[in-house]
Formats: C-alpha cells, structure tokens, sequence
C-alpha cells in the first residue's frame, strides 16, 4: 500500500511544488487510471501492468485539456478560487464516473494476484511488492528528471516565476508539461491501484486524503519526505488494522491524527522543508 | 442598482419568507422551503469563514457535529430540544475552536486539506464509536415541535435572521477590515498589526456555530442521523457551491445561491441520479473561471468590486510568497 500512496501523492507534490496549487482533483485522476486499466483488462483481456502505458497516456493528454481550460486561467487567482476549481473538477469526476460505472466495487483477478513472496518471516503478495518496486523506480526516475534541462526549469519556474521568465524559460510550457505529468504518474497510480484493492468510484476520494496526509507528514515538495511518509502511514495502517479490535474501521480515520499531530508538534514535516 | 430598490428587494424577500408557509399550500412546499432555508443558514455560515479566505472543503464536519452533540446531549441529559440546537451550536463552536487553532496558522491551504480530512476522520469516528453514536446504523430522535412543519419553518428562519444579523455587524464593525485585509494578504495584515490566526478562528467558530445549529436542527427534522448523510460530501459540497454560485463576500449572493440550487436540484434529483451533483462541479468551475462575484457580481456592481483593484497590486508579492 505504501508505495501507491507514494506514487499518489508523488503527482499532488509535483503540482504543488512547481506551481503553488493543490489538485483536489488528483485523486479522481488515480481513479480514472484505474478504471483505464480495468476496462483494458475487462474488455481486451490487457494485462493490467501492460495497460499501465495506456493509463500514463490517457491521463496525460486528461491533464493537458484540465490545464488549459481549468488551471491556466487561475495561475494568478487567490489561493480560494484554486481550491474551487481543483475540487469542482474532483466533484464533476466522481458523479460522471458513478453514473458511467456505478457505485459498484470492481476488482480485477490476474494469475499473479493471489501469489505472495516469503522473505524470512514477511510474506509480502506480489502485487503488492510490484507496486511499491514500480513506486521506487518512478521516484528514483522523478530524481533524475529533476536534473534534464525540463527539471531544471521546472525548478527554476518554482523558486521564481518572473526570473525564470527573464532567462527564457517559457513558463507557461513548463507548467503545462509539470502538470501533464504528475496527471500520467496518477494514472500509473490508478493503474496500479487497481491490482492491490477494489476499483470503484470514490476510491480517488479516499486515496486522495491519505496522499494529503503524507504530502503533510512528508513536506512540500520533498520527494524523499512523501517516500518515507508512505511508508510511515502504510505500515501504520495495515497495524491499526491487524492488532486493534475492529482495526480496519479506525485505520481509515488514522490518516487525520497524523495531519493533526504532525501540525501540532512540528507544523513543517518530518523532512523540514515546508515553505511558509 | 440603486440603493433604494436594493431596500425594497431585500423586504419582498423577507416577506415572501416571512408568509410562504401560509401561501405554500401543501405539506411538500413547505418541506422544501425548511431545506432551503436550512442551507441557507449553511451558505452564509460558510461565507463567514470566506470572507478571510480560509476554504473549508469539509463544512460538513461543522453540520454532523452540530447534529450528534444535539441528538447525543438530548438523550443524555434529556433537554429540551430546542435548546439542544443551541447546545449543540455552542459545543461545535468550541470543537472549532480548539480545530481552528492549531490547522489555521499555516496557509490556508493547508487548512482546507484538514478541513476535508476532519470530516472523514469524524465520520469513522462516528461509526465506530456505537456505544454512543449507535453506529452506522445512526440515532433516531423524536421531531422537533411534535412534528409541526410550520412551527420548524419559522425556527429555522429565525436562525437565518440570526445568521444575517451576525454577518451585518461584522460588515459594519472594524472586524470586516481585518477580516478583507488577511484575505487579500496574509503578510501585510500581520504587518499592519492584525493578528490573522486571532482573526481566522473568530471567522471560523461563527461559521462553526451556525453550521452546528442547523446541524442540529436537522437531526430533529428528518429524526434520525446517520454518519454517511451528516458527515458526507454532499453537504460539504453543497455548502460550498451555493455561496461561491450567489456571490461571495455577500448576504444576498449566499441567500441567493441556496434558494436557485437547492429548488433546482430538488427537480434534478428526480430526473437523473448524481445528476445535480456534476451541476455543482460545473457551476463550481464556471464560477470560478467565469463569474468570480457570483450571481449578485452580475446583477450589480456589489462591494467586493474593489477585491480585484487590490489583488493587482499584491499580485507579485503573493506569488512570490508561495513559491
């Protein structure tokens, strides 16, 4: 579980980090990726880490529309009027998905889904592992790419916007690729969501909160922050779930008591790097 | 519009609002009239909070918490239950309180996210807290005045004129100073020697203690609660949509908002499922995109006109805040 909150919450960092905005919305893109990859499972028998490409590319192209018609004109709005955009779009997502698909929990069933890999005393499944294997190589990957001449002007476009201007970065480009992409790395998110749990339409909702929780624990911006993050509320979770009477019920509220205790005790992350 | 027909507006509503039970003729009018009025009440709670530019996504934390403290003080000790709204009203406003502290001295953003997962967390706590909430099955309780729909209307429309009552001393107190100036900008307020977190979490448990009255309110109209409904997104996104569609930073936008919505959808409910729900979405984003004084922005040149006279000049330096 750990590394699919990372990679979710790794596209709502990007989009913060780069150009100030929360993407309410991210979440519901996770969920579209997810129904990507099981219709591609359901109705051409595509093998759902085959279809993942597919996903990637749909979303990518989704949040390309998203941020010429919705987000470019509200770069330079308040903070409130981003907020309300980000989660009208979230909100037109989720009732146009449970009216295409209903509230119907879906799951796709791979030959490979019920297989587990012993490590010492761990079994961890294989689905589960290749999630969070996938997740570390898109981290690692994201890594990379912050050192490409995109990267770097990406960067750059964060810490200044008019300075990067004046040395010719073409901002508005460099948006747009930043918010294309955390939209694909969501619907990889997705795409894999759907080997590890149920599909169904507000399972963005739900992820979404738990990436807000870690975007939270981890630090704005702080790829290493949102992994260790991650982690820290997958295991948590799955804890609560297996050694607490009635666990699985309280874990889903767990997510809060992180927000609120890490804003008490230390308002800017495990990682330090929040900007106020 | 001129000040004048401004006035005689305000008086053809409050009087339409004042007799429609007696002209609404059946039972299912007045129904409809009680919901209006009630998110209503939750627009204009939720303006409050607005007006230092503090989104809360998850107004519905302030609702469900209204509606338990009520329901769960009334089985308890066993008060009346009119003054078991109030109760209710007071103890969510302390909730708010203590919750406002500590998630509203960061950017407002950070505030929003905990706002939605506030509403989350309490809807789990809810429903797995049965010995006292009873669970997902819920609690149900007795309707409020036997059952009286009218005598309910003319309660909850108290509580508006209560709620416009409050919002009116603010807009004619300095407090309406601090509130605009830590929504246009944060920085400079403090500078200016306005404490924003003071502010922010005055805004905020006004807004919570509207929100948690109607809450109650609620619990006793329909008689029972369950933690899906009180603490779900609808509410949240309802609260949301219909001031920002009516006007922000206004009475009438928020009035307005409820009135158009809540009647529309009432109509949308019936012919398409989840239906008035993407309707929110895309009025949310026109809004947004398209109309950002709401409603009351496109019949008159309302107050908060001059809201884009000083955005231009903070611009550069807000921007460069946040990155």
């Amino acid at each position: 579980m750990a590394g699919l909150y990372a990679l979710v919450t790794l596209g709502l960092t990007m989009v913060l980090g780069i150009m100030g905005i929360v993407n309410f919305a991210h979440g519901d893109f996770v969920m579209l990726g997810a129904y990507v990859t099981y219709w591609a499972y359901t109705l051409w028998g595509v093998d759902p880490l085959l279809s993942l490409p597919l996903s990637a590319v749909t979303l990518f192209a989704l949040g390309i529309a998203v941020y010429k018609f919705g987000v470019k004109p509200i770069l330079d709005a308040e903070e409130i009027e981003q907020v309300l955009l980000t989660f009208g779009i979230s909100i037109i997502l989720q009732n146009v998905a449970l009216i295409l698909w209903k509230a119907d929990f879906r799951s796709v069933t791979t030959s490979y889904s019920d297989m587990s890999i012993h490590i010492g005393y761990v079994s961890v499944g294989l689905a589960r592992l290749l999630t969070f294997v996938i997740a570390i190589l898109l981290t690692l990957f994201l890594a990379l790419f912050n050192r490409t001449m995109i990267g770097k002007a990406m960067r750059a476009v964060s810490q200044n916007r008019k300075a990067a201007a004046l040395v010719g970065i073409d901002v508005d480009k460099t948006y747009l690729i930043a918010f294309s992409i955390a939209s694909a790395l969501g619907g990889i998110a997705g795409g894999l969501s759907s080997l590890i749990m149920y599909v169904f339409p507000l399972e963005g909702a739900q992820l979404g909160l738990k990436a807000f929780a870690i975007l939270i624990l981890g630090g704005l911006g702080n790829i290493w922050g949102t992994l260790i993050a991650s982690l820290v509320l997958g295991i948590s979770e799955s804890v609560v779930s297996t050694y607490l009477p009635e666990g699985s019920g309280w874990a889903s509220g767990l997510s809060f008591a992180i927000i609120l205790i890490v804003l008490v005790l230390k308002p800017t992350g495990i990682a330090g790097t929040r900007g106020e | 519009m001129s000040v004048s027909i401004k006035k005689y507006l305000w008086l053809v509503f409050a009087v339409a609002g004042g007799i429609y039970p007696c002209i609404a003729g059946s039972s299912y009018a007045v129904h409809i009239g009680v919901v209006v009025l009630m998110f209503a009440v939750l627009s204009i709670s939720f303006d409050m909070l607005a007006r230092t530019g503090q989104v809360s996504v998850g107004h519905a934390a302030l609702f469900g918490l209204g509606a338990y403290f009520a329901v769960i003080v009334f089985q308890k000790l066993d008060f009346n239950p009119v003054l078991t709204i109030f109760v209710g009203g007071v103890l969510t406003a302390v909730v708010a309180a203590g919750f406002g502290f500590i998630t509203l001295r960061m950017r407002g953003i950070y505030f929003s996210i905990a706002t939605i997962c506030f509403a989350e967390t309490l809807q789990v706590l809810a429903l797995m807290a049965r010995s006292i909430t009873g669970g997902a099955i819920g609690i149900s309780v007795p309707p409020l005045f036997g059952g009286n729909i009218v005598l309910s209307y003319y309660f909850i429309l108290g509580l508006l004129l209560l709620a416009i009552f409050v919002v009116r001393i603010i807009e004619g107190s300095r407090l309406n100073f601090a509130f605009t100036a830590i929504r246009e900008n944060e920085s400079i307020a403090n500078v200016l020697g306005i404490n924003p977190t003071k502010y922010k979490v005055l805004s905020f448990v006004l807004s919570a203690f509207f929100a948690g009255c109607v809450g109650g309110f609620y619990a006793y109209y329909i008689t029972y609660i369950i933690p899906y409904e009180v603490f779900g997104i609808n509410i949240s996104v309802a609260c949301l949509v219909m001031p920002v569609f009516g006007g922000l930073y206004t009475v009438a936008g928020p009035l307005l908002g409820a009135v158009i919505l809540k009647i529309a959808e009432e109509f949308l409910r019936t012919s398409i499922p989840y239906g008035h729900m993407i309707v929110y979405g895309v009025i949310l984003v026109i809004a947004v995109l398209y109309m950002p004084s709401g409603i009351v922005g496109l019949v008159g040149k309302g107050r908060h006109e001059n809201r884009f006279d000083v955005k231009l000049t903070t611009q550069g330096e807000r921007k460069n805040d946040t990155a």
